[in-house]
């Protein structure tokens, strides 16, 4: 089911400069990424009662890396996408003191874009070795395993 | 003959100076728990990665005070193979290779989820009969994946006769699934538009045969394991997970209902055939690895259900739409979900009109079952922090991606 974009933007008024839109996805909020954590906490604690962090991904789309917060209301039966933009180097603010979930999701994105994790219990690394590339960038190209071997 | 134990103690009081010669009480056989000046210290111990109970290889490091937890801390990676990168560079077919690699204990639910992704973004009506096979199939790994994680949690706990009788209705199920679809694990049956085949005559009537007594064996291995006193007692009350941590943790499937949240995503969210078929969801009251047990047993058993009507009301017609031999999807962006074993499996694809995705996305309902163990484990006990990571049902495999 898709939230009243109406309803979303009342309830983000007073927090964020935030940009509603409808796509193929769903209802997708864009806020700037500083703002994420105040989005986050404004949607959960409203009538929307977003209460569950279901997923947050990285996508890198050539100028920057988008993060994506899929949030789930059960009161409502409702889905929201949540954006926000960040530099190559920017530093991704940890939102784990509104949705517990977003703890290793939060390090493999960071560690996966090559971006700087902050506010975070655990920053360390979680799926690769140190020294691993910033593996989900489309500018890293895959190897053969030769390729690795010969490293 | 003097007792060792009792020279070494008293010798070790006195060298501390607790108790001076002639100050011992006479006739002590034991270290009173908390004497001035013994040291102790929290030890830290690593479990795993090669570890039987483990569910794979998930590295677990855990603090103890004697034989408590007092901090735990999961460490993955080992499975690390990139499925999302070298999903960037795989046609769309390919993903459903790819996501059967992912949790490789429910291979039809993962491929399921990339299918449904990619329909979505295609726009492609998939025929009535390649839905019904889809739950079909889907059903019959649901009983197949609980049956692993069955045997396993009794061994984890100690019963160690469960595994092989839950072998034994796995192997019947992965029997009907290899008639299917050819392969044992990695099935790559669902197909985006539909299903690689239909069922054979051979595989209806393994699995006529096979339901027949499927409840009666669900019953007796609740009987054998359920209603033993030492396993009520080591899993009754211990791991408790509260609707709030369930839902901040953002826990799916039988994890989050076991607390008692009504979420399914097929009942929720129909896809495939479920929308036609008659089912319960079962749901736990406390959220302790108790519920989570029986969740899953009835789960079973709904399971069972599901496949005696999907198997009577197959409907006739073609498994497969008309799809091109290579998918050109438009630009756009969609997300997919089924319910899998162990949750909400999710497929986030990106498409840029091209041949193959610019993002994919996996959404591990493991990953965040794995999460809420270092919120339950601390303060119980190394062997039940060895049964609660067994309660969650987790598969590397999906975690590492």
């Amino acid at each position: 089911m898709l939230p009243d974009t109406t309803v979303v933007k009342t309830v983000l008024a007073g927090v964020t400069q935030a940009e509603v839109s409808t796509s193929s996805l769903g209802v997708v909020v864009h806020v700037p990424h500083d703002d994420a954590a105040a989005t986050l906490s404004a949607l959960k604690a409203s009538d929307l009662g977003f209460v569950m962090l279901v997923d947050l991904l990285g996508t890198d789309t050539g100028e920057d890396v988008e993060i994506t917060y899929h949030l789930r209301s059960f009161s409502r039966d409702e889905e929201l996408f949540v954006k926000c933009a960040l530099s190559y180097d920017g530093v991704l603010r940890s939102v784990w003191n509104v949705y517990a979930s977003a703890l290793l999701p939060e390090r493999e994105t960071a560690e996966l874009f090559g971006l700087t994790l902050a506010g975070h219990p655990n920053p360390a690394r979680l799926l690769t070795t140190d020294g691993e590339g910033p593996l989900l960038r489309r500018s890293v190209p895959i190897r053969t395993l030769e390729e690795v071997r010969d490293r | 003959m003097t007792d060792l134990r009792d020279t070494v103690l008293t010798h070790a009081l006195q060298a501390e100076g607790t108790f001076g010669p002639g100050k011992a009480p006479a006739g002590i056989k034991r270290i009173p728990k908390g004497v001035d000046g013994l040291a102790t210290e929290h030890l830290v111990v690593n479990i795993g990665p090669q570890h039987p109970s483990t569910h794979g290889v998930l590295r677990l490091v855990a603090e103890l005070d004697g034989e408590e937890v007092v901090n735990v801390e999961v460490a993955v990676g080992y499975l690390h193979r990139g499925i999302e990168k070298l999903g960037e560079h795989r046609r769309y077919h390919q993903l459903g290779t790819l996501m059967d690699r992912g949790d490789y204990v429910s291979g039809i639910h993962c491929e399921l989820a990339a299918a449904l992704a990619t329909e979505q973004l295609l726009d492609v009506e998939v025929p009535p009969k390649a839905q019904w096979l889809r739950s079909l199939m889907g059903e019959i790994n649901r009983i197949a994946s609980h049956m692993v994680w069955f045997g396993t949690f009794g061994l984890d706990i100690g019963a160690m006769g469960q595994f092989l009788y839950a072998m034994r209705e796995r192997e019947a199920l992965v029997d009907v699934l290899e008639s299917v679809t050819g392969q044992r694990m990695m099935f790559n049956y669902v197909r985006p538009g539909g299903v690689l085949d239909d069922i054979t005559p051979d595989a209806e009537q393994k699995l006529r045969t096979f339901m027949r007594t499927i409840d009666a064996y669900i019953d007796e291995h609740h009987a054998l394991l359920g209603g033993n006193e030492i396993f009520q007692k080591r899993v009754r009350g211990v791991g408790i997970i509260d609707r709030d941590t369930a839902l901040s943790f953002a826990l799916t499937g039988a994890n989050l209902r076991a607390s008692g949240i009504p979420y399914d995503v097929r009942r929720d969210k129909p896809y495939s055939a479920y929308g036609e078929l008659d089912f319960d969801v079962p749901l736990g009251a406390t959220g302790d690895a108790w519920d989570r047990y029986l969740v899953r047993m009835e789960e079973m058993r709904q399971a069972a259900r599901m496949i005696g009507q999907c198997i009577d009301g197959l409907p006739e017609g073609d498994v497969m739409a008309k799809v091109p031999k290579v998918l050109r999807p438009p630009a756009g962006e969609v997300y997919a979900c089924v319910e899998s074993p162990r949750g909400e499996v999710g497929v986030h694809l990106v498409s840029d009109g091209s041949d193959t995705p610019y993002r994919f996305h996996y959404r591990a309902p493991s990953l965040f079952a794995m999460q809420v163990l270092e919120e339950i484990i601390p303060g119980n006990l190394l062997a039940d922090a060895i049964m609660l990571v067994g309660s969650v049902d987790i598969v590397l495999g999906e975690i590492d991606r």
